[in-house]
């Protein structure tokens, strides 16, 4: 052992059990990359029909108030995207629940995962607050929790009550498709995206109905029928992150 | 009155006065720090477009810096190049501190600090995160079980505890096992901090595999000369820690030739990057050739950290001059930092715009706050600290007590395996 420090069948064994190791890990990696939570039949998908959109923010307002979120972090943000003719066109961006979500590629704990259903999930618990996600998401969906809300919620109760709890300071939250409201609406018999209870609140509180949510999956759907309709496209798609938030383009007649 | 004419021996010299500069910046690190934990996040220029900043630099750099250790360690255990062991010796000890420092700077960075175990208990292994945490663990264990026999020479130690000092030592005999894992992890490690950047499709500059490398060959250059240049500098300031500057010599010359390849491989990548116009990658590249990092770039990063030292370190000449070698091994350390500084900084500071057919990039700044300055400056000050003292009172830098005697690899060891 002094005279011969290593031997070249103790440096062969080592190697052996390192690849070992990273094969089995190379094993866990693919079961875990983008294997969804749980099963389900149904894909909730919403769809936004930029010829109706107003641009009035009801939207970010009623999320603010059913998901308790703080003054300064919005959920859903609208931006202003340039005209038709003399018609300003906007953009609402809700957290698009991509089918291959960058941000939950990257969480090393799981905070972030995906149900079977297409939603993105963020665990408030195990978050650490390392902001990965945030700089991974393409559409900076994403909101840190960079100090504590605390005291009254302005948007309450104008715009609604809140139906989950606040986020702690030190974590990073995001738009979930008013999850809460899809699976009691469920377990009640309700249909997401045609009973205003099983929906989510931005949809709901929408005044020109350029909202629409429900289950790709079912062919008689609202989502399903714009879909088929009218041409719709996604945000990045060039990055193969595939949305599950479909937009109708602006057009000149509203139509939809 | 005999007591007087023996007074309390308070020799003030500059290494105390030293020492209670680094103190002093600590105790500011320290209640930056505290701050820190009870404001929240909030008390950062951090926004949540810019959500990695100085710290994650600080992190960066000391992980490169400790990159010095898995190179001697391979040298003198798996090349057999036993001459470096006092090197290796150094630069292990360097590893230790630079590695507690990123733990240090994560604490401060993380969101949510009391629930850093999560990162250890919940495991998705398709990020780079958590292979990240897994190498830091690991390899931390490693350098301190590699640093162990360290601590069991200290003088202190065998008076008062001649056992455990006993069992520290015998941990040597775990050198080269630990060399072969330690490589394997560090190795791992560099690259996978350049690939938590260089897999992030929103970030279209950062988006390419060359970052893995580009970390990795860029460590490989930095730390080893930060663990020369710490031996010249302590070698210089105190009789304690004398070296051999054959040693040292040969390996900044070797520094040198790592250098040329990393000038190579940033040179092509940057090129690699310019053939056509592609949206958000080539504004991160003019960003960095004639934006806001530009100078940080072409000065920092490609003249003074790569091609001044490859001309001070490749000829000897040069390179036999003490000043200009520590000049030119501080300048390597300077440019890794830059580098390390300038990837995170472009990938965060542009972004592309989400908006249809309006696919432009998005601008945004950042300057750290005071109290991140001060945090960061804490945590810098710790690990100068440390290694002072580790010159001090662990004889780190000691080239001339090798406890195990080089011996020259025995030939049979370095022939092939025969069937029989």
């Amino acid at each position: 052992m002094e005279n011969h420090p290593l031997k070249r069948r103790d440096v062969l064994k080592l190697l052996a059990v390192g690849g070992a190791v990273i094969g089995g890990l190379q094993y866990a990696r693919l079961a875990s990359a983008s294997e969804p939570v749980g099963n389900s039949k149904h894909k909730w998908v919403m769809v936004i029909d930029q010829a109706k959109c107003i641009g009035c923010g009801y939207c970010t307002m009623a999320c603010r108030a059913h998901n308790d979120v703080a003054p300064e972090i919005s959920w859903n943000k609208v931006i202003q995207v340039g005209k038709i003719g003399e018609k300003q066109v906007f953009l609402s961006r809700p957290c698009m629940q991509c089918e291959h979500a960058p941000c939950v590629e990257v969480c090393m704990v799981k905070a972030s995962y995906r149900r079977a259903d297409g939603i993105i999930m963020m665990d408030y618990d195990r978050c650490i607050g390392c902001r990965y996600c945030e700089i991974a998401c393409p559409y900076n969906a994403r909101a840190f929790n960079w100090k504590p809300f605390t005291g009254p919620n302005p948007a309450v109760p104008t715009w609604g009550s809140p139906e989950v709890p606040r986020r702690p300071r030190g974590v990073v939250e995001k738009c979930t498709f008013c999850y809460h409201r899809i699976d009691r609406g469920l377990s009640l018999g309700l249909t997401p995206g045609v009973d205003e209870d099983a929906t989510p609140a931005c949809v709901v509180a929408c005044p020109v109905q350029a909202r629409a949510f429900g289950d790709i999956n079912d062919p008689e759907s609202v989502v399903s029928k714009l879909l088929a309709q009218y041409s719709s496209y996604r945000l990045r798609e060039d990055l193969g992150t595939m949305p599950h938030v479909y937009y109708l383009p602006a057009r000149e007649e509203k139509t939809a | 009155m005999k007591r007087l004419k023996k007074p309390i021996k308070i020799n003030i010299t500059t290494f105390h006065l030293w020492l209670a500069g680094l103190a002093a910046v600590m105790g500011a690190g320290a209640v930056a720090g505290v701050i820190v934990f009870a404001r929240g996040l909030v008390v950062t220029n951090l926004t949540d477009l810019v959500p990695w900043g100085l710290w994650i630099t600080i992190d960066l750099s000391s992980i490169a810096m400790s990159a010095g250790a898995f190179l001697l360690c391979a040298a003198v255990y798996i090349l057999g190049l036993k001459r470096y062991q006092s090197l290796a010796r150094t630069a292990t000890y360097i590893g230790l501190i630079g590695y507690s420092m990123a733990v240090l700077t994560l604490m401060l960075d993380i969101g949510r600090p009391d629930r850093f175990w999560h990162a250890l208990v919940y495991w998705n292994p398709h990020s780079l995160l958590w292979e990240v945490t897994m190498c830091v663990t690991l390899y931390l264990t490693v350098l301190l079980i590699e640093t162990a026999p360290i601590f069991g020479e200290m003088e202190w130690m065998q008076t008062r505890f001649p056992a455990i000092a006993k069992r520290l030592t015998g941990l040597h005999k775990l050198a080269p096992y630990l060399a072969i894992v330690g490589l394997c992890l560090s190795m791992l490690h560099q690259s996978s901090l350049g690939a938590a950047y260089g897999i992030l499709k929103a970030r279209p500059i950062l988006y390419r595999p060359d970052l893995s490398v580009l970390f990795m060959v860029s460590a490989m250059a930095g730390g080893p000369s930060l663990t020369v240049l710490v031996s010249m500098i302590a070698n210089r300031l105190t009789k304690r820690a004398p070296v051999n500057d054959e040693l040292l010599e040969k390996l900044t010359h070797y520094i040198g030739w790592v250098l040329v390849g990393y000038l190579y491989f940033r040179v092509w990548d940057a090129l690699a990057m310019t053939y056509t116009y592609q949206p958000g990658k080539t504004e991160g590249l003019n960003m960095l050739t004639k934006g806001p990092l530009s100078f940080n770039f072409w000065v920092g990063e490609i003249l003074l950290g790569t091609i001044v030292p490859i001309f001070f370190l490749l000829n000897k000449r040069l390179r036999l001059n003490p000043i200009l070698r520590m000049v030119a091994l501080g300048l390597v350390v300077g440019g890794v930092v830059a580098y390390r500084w300038d990837v995170n900084m472009a990938g965060q500071l542009l972004m592309l715009t989400y908006l249809p057919q309006q696919i432009v990039p998005r601008y945004t700044t950042y300057m750290p706050s005071l109290i991140e300055f001060l945090a960061g400056a804490g945590v810098v000050a710790y690990g100068i600290f440390a290694i002072t003292l580790g010159v001090r009172y662990l004889n780190i830098v000691n080239h001339n007590t090798i406890t195990h005697e080089p011996e020259p690899v025995p030939e049979v060891a370095t022939l092939p395996v025969t069937v029989e």
